[in-house]
C-alpha cells in the first residue's frame, strides 16, 4: 500500500514523504558515519520527518554488538548533532539501529544482511524499501556493489525500491568513474543511484536556482550581455590535520574539489531554466553546462588557464604552518596540488566571452566558499572619472559558506556637495533573517534519497564529463614532456602570484574576501 | 470582560515611549552609531488586542518570535471603551547575539489606543509598516469589532486563536464572510489548528503500514482527551479525522483540568485501535497502532503548547494551504 492510500498522510506535506525503509551503511564505524551521518538521521527523527518503523543497519568489518554500536554512536551524536541530544528520543531512536558485521568480499555475510532485513520487513507486516549508503573507502566499492547484487540485494522486494547512495570520490579519473559507473548500473539503475555532493544539499547552493528564476530581474541579465565574469572561491585555513594527506596526497584539489564540488555550483549559476524542478530536467541542464566547457588540452592551454601550487611554511591567524610537502602523511617530494586557479570558458550563446574564476586552495587566510557575479560597467558614467570607479562594477555575491547568504554591490552618491560615488553593499544573511537554523547538507540529502528526489545528486553523464575536462588538465600536468609549473605560495597567503597574475592578464583581479 | 485599567510597569516594559509622530526619527536614533547591530525584517507582525491583560505576554511573545522571525513588530492594546481618548506609543529593538559578536534585531512598536475605533486602528497599522514586506495580523480581539473590510483586504496572513473564542459559531461565520469577501484573499493560520499538527502527523503514522490502512473503514469512534478551554481545538482535529476519512465517526470529547492541550486521541472500532498519546511533560508522543493481534508502538516529537512557540512555529510553514478553509464548513456545523 502506497503512502497516498493514508488519507492522514497527504494533507500535512510541503514535501516528499519518505515511505517505510531500511538503510544500510557500508563503513559504518568510519568517520562520516559517527560525525555525518547518525546526527543527520536523528535530527531528521527530531524533527519527525523519519518515515515509520525506520532501520538503520551498520555494515563494517569490526566486531560490534547492536549495544555497543549504538554507545558509540551516541557518544558521536551528542557532539555533532545540530539540534543537541535528548537521551528520551536518542533512547527510542537507538533501538532503529543495529550492527551488521562482515568482510566486505564475503558474500556470506551479505546473504546474512538479506535475512536480517527480511526479518525487519516481518516485524513490519510489509516490505520495506531499501537504501544501501556507501560510506566505505572507494576501492570497497566494486566488492560491495557486486556482492550486493550476487546476494540479490539490489532489487527490491515486493514492489519497494532499493537505492543506493555513492559517496564521494567517485572514482579518480574518467576511467575508473566509467568502472564505477559500470559496476554500479550492473548492479543499480540510474534511476537508484544517487551520488551525494554535499555542496548541493547547502542551503545557498540551492538558492542559486531560486534566486535566478524565480526573480525576473536577474535572468534577464544573467549573460554575456551584461555579466562581465564569474568567480568562485572555495578557501581552507587549514591544511593536512587529522591524518588527511594520505588521502589528499593521492587526490589535489583539482579531484577532490573542482571535478565534484565547484564544476556543480559552475553548471548551478550557468545553466537554462529547467523545463521543470524534476530531477532529470534539472540534470540535464546542468550537464550541457559541464559538456559546454572549453577543453583545456595540452601543456600551453593548460599552463595558460591553470595555475597549481602547493604552500609552503607560513602562518595562519598567526598560528605557524609547515609547508605542503613536510605535512604529515605526504609524500616530501609529492607533486600534488594543494591550490588550484582556473580561468574556464563555457562555450554557450549565453556565456560566450564570459570567463569562469575559480580557485580553491588549502592555507589560505580563511574558510570561506563563495561565488561573486561581476557585472558589467555601464558604457557611459557622466560622474565620475575612471579611477574613481576601480574594482566598483556591480557584483552579486552568493555566499555558500560561512554565513550562508547573498550581497549586492552597488554604486551609491555619497552625501554632500560633490557628486562622488560609493560602493554600499546590500547583504541578506540567512542566519540573520530567518533564526530558525537550516538543516544539515547531509540530512536533506539522505530524506531526499528515501523520498526518491535525485536533484540534488549526480548523475552519471555528470560524473563523466567532468572527469573528462579534468582528465586533460590532469594529463598535462602528471604525462607531458614540458607540464606546467608547480607554483609555490605561503601558508596564510591568498594563493601564489601566478593566480593574481591569471586575473590581471584579463584586466581583473580576485574579489577580497 | 477585558480589562480597560493599565499599569503603568507593564507599559514600561514596552520599551521607549515615543510621541506618535515621532516614530521613526526615534526608531532612526535606536541604530544610529551602533555598528554592531544589524536590523533584520522578513514581515510585518501585527498583534492587535483589546485586553490589556494581555499585554505583557504579548510583548514577550513577540521577543520570543523574533528571535526566529526577524521583523517589524507592531503590539496594539486598544481599549475603544476608555475615555478620554488618548494614544501613546513605545518603541523596542529585539535583539539577539548571533555567533557570539554580532546583535541582530527587530524592531517593535507598541501602541496604546484608548478609546481607539476602527479607522484609528488601521491608520496606525497601515502608516507604520515596513514597507514591500507582507503583513501578518494576529487578531486576538472579537472578529465582529474593528475587523474591517479595509483593513482584511491589506493582510497577507491572518493569525488567530479560535479555542478563545467565547461564541465560536459567530465568530467563524464572521471569519467566513471576511473569507469569501472580494478582497478577503489572506491566508488564515488559526493557533488551535497549529496546535493539533503533533497530533495529526503522528495519527498518519499509526495508519502509515498496510493492515493498519487496510482496517480504516471498520473505525467507529473518536475520543479526544483535552485541556479545558481547547475544545474547539478538539472539534478541529475531528473534524480533520471524519473530513479524511469521508466518514462520519461518533465523536467523545474528554475535557481536563491540567496538562497540555491535547493529551490523547484514540481511532477504535471492531479490530482495530490507533492510540497517541503525549504524556504532560513530555516533548514526545507515543503511538500506537493494534490490527487484530499486532501492536505497534513508535516515539514521535510533539509541538509546543506555548503560544510564542505556534506562532514561531506557522511562520515557518508552508504557505498556501486550502485544507483548513476546506474544513471550516464541517466544524461550523459541529458547532450547532
Amino acid at each position: 500500500m502506497s503512502e497516498l492510500e493514508n488519507p492522514f498522510q497527504e494533507t500535512l506535506l510541503s514535501r516528499h514523504r519518505a515511505e517505510p525503509c531500511s538503510v544500510v551503511i557500508f563503513g559504518a564505524t568510519g568517520d562520516l558515519t559517527h560525525r555525518k551521518l547518525i546526527p543527520a538521521i536523528y535530527n531528521i527523527a527530531a524533527a519527525g520527518d523519519l518515515p515509520p518503523q525506520f532501520k538503520v543497519v551498520g555494515f563494517a568489518r569490526r566486531d560490534k554488538t547492536d549495544e555497543g554500536f549504538r554507545a558509540e554512536l551516541e557518544e558521536g551524536n551528542r557532539k555533532n548533532s545540530r539540534q543537541g541530544h535528548n537521551d528520551e528520543l536518542w533512547k527510542s531512536f537507538s533501538q532503529c539501529i543495529h550492527y551488521h558485521r562482515s568482510e566486505f568480499e564475503d558474500l556470506e555475510g551479505y546473504k546474512s544482511l538479506g535475512k536480517l532485513l527480511d526479518q525487519f520487513d516481518a516485524e513490519r507486516g510489509a516490505p520495506a524499501n531499501r537504501l544501501f549508503y556507501l560510506a566505505a573507502a572507494p576501492e570497497a566499492f566494486k566488492p560491495i556493489l557486486e556482492m550486493l547484487k550476487k546476494a540479490g540485494l539490489n532489487e527490491g522486494v515486493g514492489g519497494k525500491w532499493a537505492r543506493v547512495v555513492c559517496e564521494k570520490p567517485f572514482g579518480k579519473d574518467l576511467a575508473t568513474a566509467q568502472g564505477l559507473n559500470a559496476v554500479v548500473a550492473a548492479t543499480f539503475e540510474e534511476k537508484d543511484t544517487y551520488r551525494i555532493d554535499h555542496y548541493l544539499g547547502k542551503e545557498t547552493a540551492q538558492n542559486i536556482m531560486v534566486l535566478r528564476f524565480a526573480n525576473s530581474i536577474f535572468e534577464p541579465n544573467w549573460n554575456s550581455r551584461y555579466i562581465d565574469h564569474v568567480q568562485i572561491t572555495c578557501a581552507e585555513n587549514l591544511g593536512m590535520e587529522g591524518g588527511r594527506g594520505a588521502y589528499y596526497d593521492t587526490a589535489g584539489a583539482l579531484r577532490d574539489m573542482v571535478q565534484n564540488h565547484l564544476l556543480q555550483l559552475v553548471s548551478l549559476v550557468a545553466m537554462e531554466p529547467p523545463t521543470d524542478l524534476s530531477a532529470d530536467s534539472v540534470r540535464d541542464e546542468k550537464v550541457k553546462v559541464i559538456r559546454a566547457l572549453r577543453p583545456l588540452v595540452g601543456p600551453e592551454a593548460v599552463g595558460k588557464n591553470v595555475v597549481r601550487a602547493q604552500y609552503t611554511a607560513g602562518s595562519v591567524d598567526g598560528v605557524p604552518r609547515v609547508g605542503y610537502r613536510e605535512e604529515d602523511r605526504v609524500n616530501p617530494e609529492s607533486n600534488t596540488e594543494p591550490y588550484v586557479a582556473l580561468r574556464l570558458m563555457i562555450d554557450t550563446w549565453r556565456w560566450q566571452g564570459v570567463p569562469f574564476y575559480i580557485r580553491v586552495g588549502k592555507q589560505l587566510p580563511k574558510k570561506a566558499t563563495e561565488i561573486s557575479v561581476h557585472f558589467k560597467k555601464p558604457p557611459q558614467i557622466p560622474f565620475a572619472t575612471s579611477t574613481l570607479l576601480k574594482n566598483s562594477e556591480n557584483t552579486l555575491v552568493i555566499r555558500i559558506q560561512p554565513d550562508e547568504g547573498i550581497a549586492l554591490r552597488i554604486l551609491c552618491k555619497q552625501p554632500g556637495q560633490a557628486m562622488s560615488m560609493q560602493q554600499v553593499k546590500m547583504d541578506f544573511r540567512y542566519s540573520s533573517s530567518f533564526g530558525k537554523a537550516s538543516p544539515e547538507a547531509y540530512e536533506r540529502l539522505l530524506l531526499d534519497a528515501m523520498a526518491g528526489d535525485a536533484t540534488l545528486f549526480a548523475r552519471r553523464d555528470e560524473v563523466e564529463n567532468a572527469w573528462r575536462f579534468i582528465d586533460e588538465i590532469e594529463k598535462a600536468w602528471h604525462k607531458s614532456d614540458a607540464p606546467p609549473t608547480m607554483h609555490e605560495y605561503p601558508a596564510g597567503s591568498w594563493g601564489p602570484k601566478e593566480a593574481d597574475d591569471l586575473l590581471r592578464a584579463d584586466g581583473r583581479e580576485w574579489r577580497l574576501l | 470582560m477585558p480589562s480597560a485599567t493599565l499599569n503603568e510597569s507593564d507599559l514600561d516594559r514596552l520599551g521607549l515611549e515615543t510621541p506618535i509622530g515621532r516614530i521613526d526619527r526615534a526608531l532612526k536614533q535606536l541604530w544610529e552609531g551602533d555598528e554592531a547591530k544589524t536590523r533584520a525584517s522578513l514581515i510585518n507582525l501585527a498583534i492587535y488586542t483589546e485586553d490589556s491583560r494581555q499585554l505583557v505576554a504579548d510583548n514577550e511573545l513577540l521577543d520570543h518570535v523574533a528571535a526566529e522571525h526577524a521583523c517589524r513588530a507592531l503590539l496594539i492594546l486598544a481599549l475603544p471603551e476608555a475615555q478620554p481618548p488618548r494614544a501613546r506609543a513605545w518603541i523596542q529593538a529585539l535583539c539577539r547575539p548571533y555567533q557570539g559578536k554580532q546583535i541582530v534585531c527587530s524592531e517593535q512598536i507598541s501602541f496604546v489606543l484608548e478609546g481607539g475605533n476602527a479607522v484609528q486602528v488601521q491608520n496606525i497599522v497601515f502608516a507604520h509598516l515596513d514597507s514591500d514586506l507582507p503583513l501578518v495580523v494576529w487578531w486576538q480581539a472579537d472578529l465582529a469589532k474593528n475587523f474591517e473590510e479595509r483593513l482584511y483586504s491589506r493582510i497577507d496572513t491572518l493569525i488567530l486563536d479560535s479555542a478563545r473564542w467565547e461564541d465560536p459559531a459567530r465568530q467563524f461565520d464572521v471569519l467566513l464572510a471576511a473569507m469569501h469577501a472580494e478582497s478577503g484573499d489572506f491566508d488564515v493560520r488559526d493557533l488551535a489548528w497549529t496546535r493539533s499538527h503533533f497530533m495529526r502527523t503522528a495519527l498518519a503514522t499509526c495508519f502509515q503500514d498496510a493492515t493498519a490502512c487496510h482496517n480504516l473503514d471498520k473505525l467507529q469512534t473518536i475520543h479526544i482527551t483535552h485541556l479545558k478551554g481547547q475544545r474547539t481545538t478538539a472539534l478541529l482535529l475531528a473534524a480533520w479525522i471524519n473530513q479524511r476519512l469521508k466518514a462520519e465517526l461518533r465523536v467523545e470529547l474528554i475535557e481536563k483540568d491540567s496538562g497540555p492541550a491535547l493529551q490523547s486521541l484514540v481511532l477504535e472500532g471492531a479490530g482495530v485501535r490507533g492510540e497517541v498519546r503525549r504524556d504532560c511533560d513530555s516533548c514526545f508522543v507515543r503511538v500506537s497502532s493494534t490490527c487484530g493481534e499486532n501492536t505497534r508502538e513508535d516515539l514521535l516529537p510533539a509541538d509546543v503548547d506555548s503560544d510564542a512557540e505556534l506562532v514561531t512555529e506557522l511562520l515557518s510553514r508552508f504557505h498556501g494551504s486550502t485544507l483548513y478553509s476546506s474544513m471550516l464548513p464541517f466544524v461550523r456545523s459541529m458547532l450547532k
